[in-house]
């Protein structure tokens, strides 16, 4: 079939004075208001010693857990959207310490890497891990901030010294009144967890008599002697602890997200757990319209005689 | 100075687009005898610029798409003001309630009722929101320093983390002098810019030993940095000066063995002793008072985008083709009816 030639000048006409319209629209045409929704979230970081074993990877290299931990969270806060708020917190001992509060992860994306290059073993102020208990200071602290930001506790999980498995710590809040998301890191195996001195400088592995191997409260009782001697002594041992994960997730009502390879994954899930606020930006269409444009003007110069060539050959001579 | 990014640069790749008006005509006519058509120089001319505007279109669009922007820029400019580093005590005391009463007199309503530490936490807000121009920078200490921000003119941030100092328990005990030092180093490497401060916040003094005050003497005048300490007293009426009605257990405390160090420190220092909000807002005031010399400050320009400039010249270059494609339909639909 072959258009004639009437009809691809005025094809032609068409499609130029359209583009020619368009390219005018995207100069001058206003910015449309777009609903996006963004949170308002906490990252915490676990900055005990067991987050020092390197059983993760960033790249193909083996990282440790806390440098996996940082460049997850540096990639998470740029993949929210902007006007979305993130603030920083680390956790050691039992309690977490806010460093600050959510700000603008566009207008203060500077500040944000920075201080989260800074965040270090170093800072670490008591040489224990309670996991549990630092969730529940987070949670605690995370109310009086206002908007409550969601909280996204960066953690292995290892609790040291270890819980009784039939007394875990007692949560005093109402579950889901703060939404979070724990993330699980590190791998499945069992590996030793370097030791950092009180200047917090590694020194050598924690050794299997240097670390609690039973809970305070089994440890000053006698009638669980035989539970525990059956019991493998590792717990100068850290991998990822999912279940424990799951079940603290569930005791607060966090969602449990375990080693997520893509920050998006990470974005919707806060996105899905927390309740996002709904913010207006005002977004330009220009690149519709000159795109829209562009193509117009191809669509005149696409070689359609190849095409109409080979499926036609007799239409030639016409 | 003009550099251009380009946000999305993959356009690029589709730039070999633009030789297509070069290969590809559609819009020829069959004509029987080519000797038929008239030479004319001027019509070559005119098919050769038609092909060249359309190219040109077709990149500029491009370029348009691939969204340029100048980035974020930072200018040099003159102002008023001063750099501070906030070293705020985040140790065990500092939770303790502010300008507490005296245990054997009768309560009041006017009493404060919140730690000393949120109480420095509002001031500190206060202090930053008031000076414009200033550049700040953050460091809590217990018995280790933390560096948590560095200089930075961005107020959001500098108020969120002085709001997060608020929040949670103290950590431990205090060790000033690797706080002083750490709060030192921050200026270290930076250029000197105006009056460089050292706030610090604190309910505590140490005993220092001979070699940390040389280390600190030295650091402090090799820097050029003044020093400012808010007192916040813990315990009501002593004073860091000794008086005629001292107790005889004042006389040994250490925050005044701290505040003798400080007085032979040989760069400009100023306690405020802050035992009443009366008092620490004072003290914030004669700060904000005496730090108005000239400061070179960083001004943002924020990032802007050019692509308008593109969509401009691509409306220029295709005009000329939209109004010779308009005659050539109005001269083949003319030419039919006769």
């Amino acid at each position: 079939m072959r258009v004639s030639y009437q009809k691809r000048i005025l094809f032609t006409a068409i499609s130029m004075l359209i583009a020619f319209t368009l390219i005018a629209a995207a100069l001058w045409f206003p910015l449309v208001p777009r609903d996006v929704d963004i949170t308002d979230s906490i990252f915490v970081l676990d900055i005990t010693d067991s987050m020092n074993v390197k059983d993760v990877e960033i790249d193909g290299e083996q990282v440790t857990r806390l440098e996996w931990a940082k460049q997850f969270t540096k990639e998470t806060i740029l993949a929210m959207p902007c006007g979305s708020h993130a603030g920083l917190a680390i956790f050691s001992e039992s309690r977490s310490l806010i460093l600050i509060n959510p700000v603008d992860v566009c207008t203060t994306y500077h500040d944000l890497t920075q201080m989260l290059e800074q965040i270090n073993p170093h800072m670490a102020w008591a040489r224990s891990s309670e996991v549990s208990k630092a969730t529940y200071t987070a949670i605690k602290q995370a109310k009086k901030i206002q908007p409550v930001p969601s909280i996204v506790l960066m953690t292995d999980g290892h609790e040291s010294p270890p819980l009784n498995p039939k007394l875990f710590p007692k949560f005093a809040g109402t579950p889901g009144q703060v939404h979070g998301v724990l993330v699980g890191i590190g791998g499945d195996e069992l590996l030793p967890i370097p030791k950092t001195n009180p200047e917090g400088d590694l020194d050598g592995f924690w050794g299997v008599n240097e670390v609690m191997q039973k809970d305070v409260y089994a440890s000053m009782r006698g009638d669980l002697q035989e539970y525990y001697e059956n019991k493998p002594r590792t717990e100068h041992l850290s991998s990822q602890k999912k279940s424990h994960l799951a079940t603290l997730a569930a005791r607060v009502g966090f969602a449990f997200l375990s080693s997520p390879d893509d920050p998006n994954e990470l974005v919707d899930v806060i996105k899905s757990e927390s309740e996002p606020i709904v913010q207006t930006v005002d977004y330009d269409l220009y690149a519709w319209f000159s795109g829209i444009a562009l193509v117009l003007i191809l669509l005149v110069f696409l070689p359609y005689s190849l095409f109409s060539r080979k499926r036609n050959p007799s239409s030639v001579h016409d | 100075m003009f550099s251009l990014s380009w946000e999305q640069p993959f356009y690029f790749y589709c730039l070999p687009l633009a030789v297509l008006p070069w290969l590809v005509q559609n819009t020829t006519k069959t004509v029987a005898w080519q000797g038929f058509i008239p030479l004319d120089v001027w019509s070559r001319y005119l098919h050769l610029m038609a092909r060249l505007l359309i190219s040109v279109t077709i990149v500029f669009l491009l370029l348009a798409l691939a969204d340029p922007y100048i980035p974020e820029q930072t200018i040099e400019r003159t102002r008023q003001g001063a750099e501070f580093v906030l070293l705020v005590d985040r140790s065990r005391s500092m939770d303790d309630r502010f300008a507490r009463r005296p245990l054997n007199t009768l309560p009041r309503k006017t009493d404060v009722k919140r730690s000393k530490r949120e109480v420095a936490k509002d001031y500190l807000a206060e202090f930053v929101r008031r000076r414009d121009d200033d550049r700040f920078g953050y460091v809590f200490f217990s018995t280790k320093a933390t560096e948590i921000l560095n200089l930075s003119y961005n107020k959001q941030a500098i108020l969120a983390t002085i709001n997060a100092g608020g929040l949670g328990k103290g950590i431990s005990k205090t060790d000033i002098v690797q706080a002083l030092d750490l709060a030192i180093s921050m200026f270290e490497d930076q250029t000197y810019r105006g009056s460089r401060n050292i706030l610090l916040i604190s309910d505590g003094g140490q005993i220092l030993t001979a070699e940390q005050k040389n280390m600190l003497k030295q650091r402090f005048q090799q820097m050029k940095i003044n020093l400012y300490w808010i007192y916040l007293r813990s315990m009501r009426g002593m004073t860091l000066d000794p008086s005629d009605d001292d107790s005889m257990l004042w006389i040994d405390m250490p925050e005044r063995k701290l505040h003798e160090f400080f007085k032979k420190l040989g760069t400009p220092y100023q306690v405020f002793e802050a035992g009443s909000l009366e008092e620490f807002s004072h003290a914030i005031d004669e700060i904000d008072k005496q730090q108005t010399q000239a400061l070179i400050v960083d001004e943002r320009i924020p990032k802007q985008y050019k692509h308008d400039i593109f969509l401009w010249l691509a409306l220029f270059t295709l005009f000329p083709i939209v109004l010779s494609r308009l005659l050539t339909l109005w001269g083949a639909t003319h030419h039919q009816k006769h």
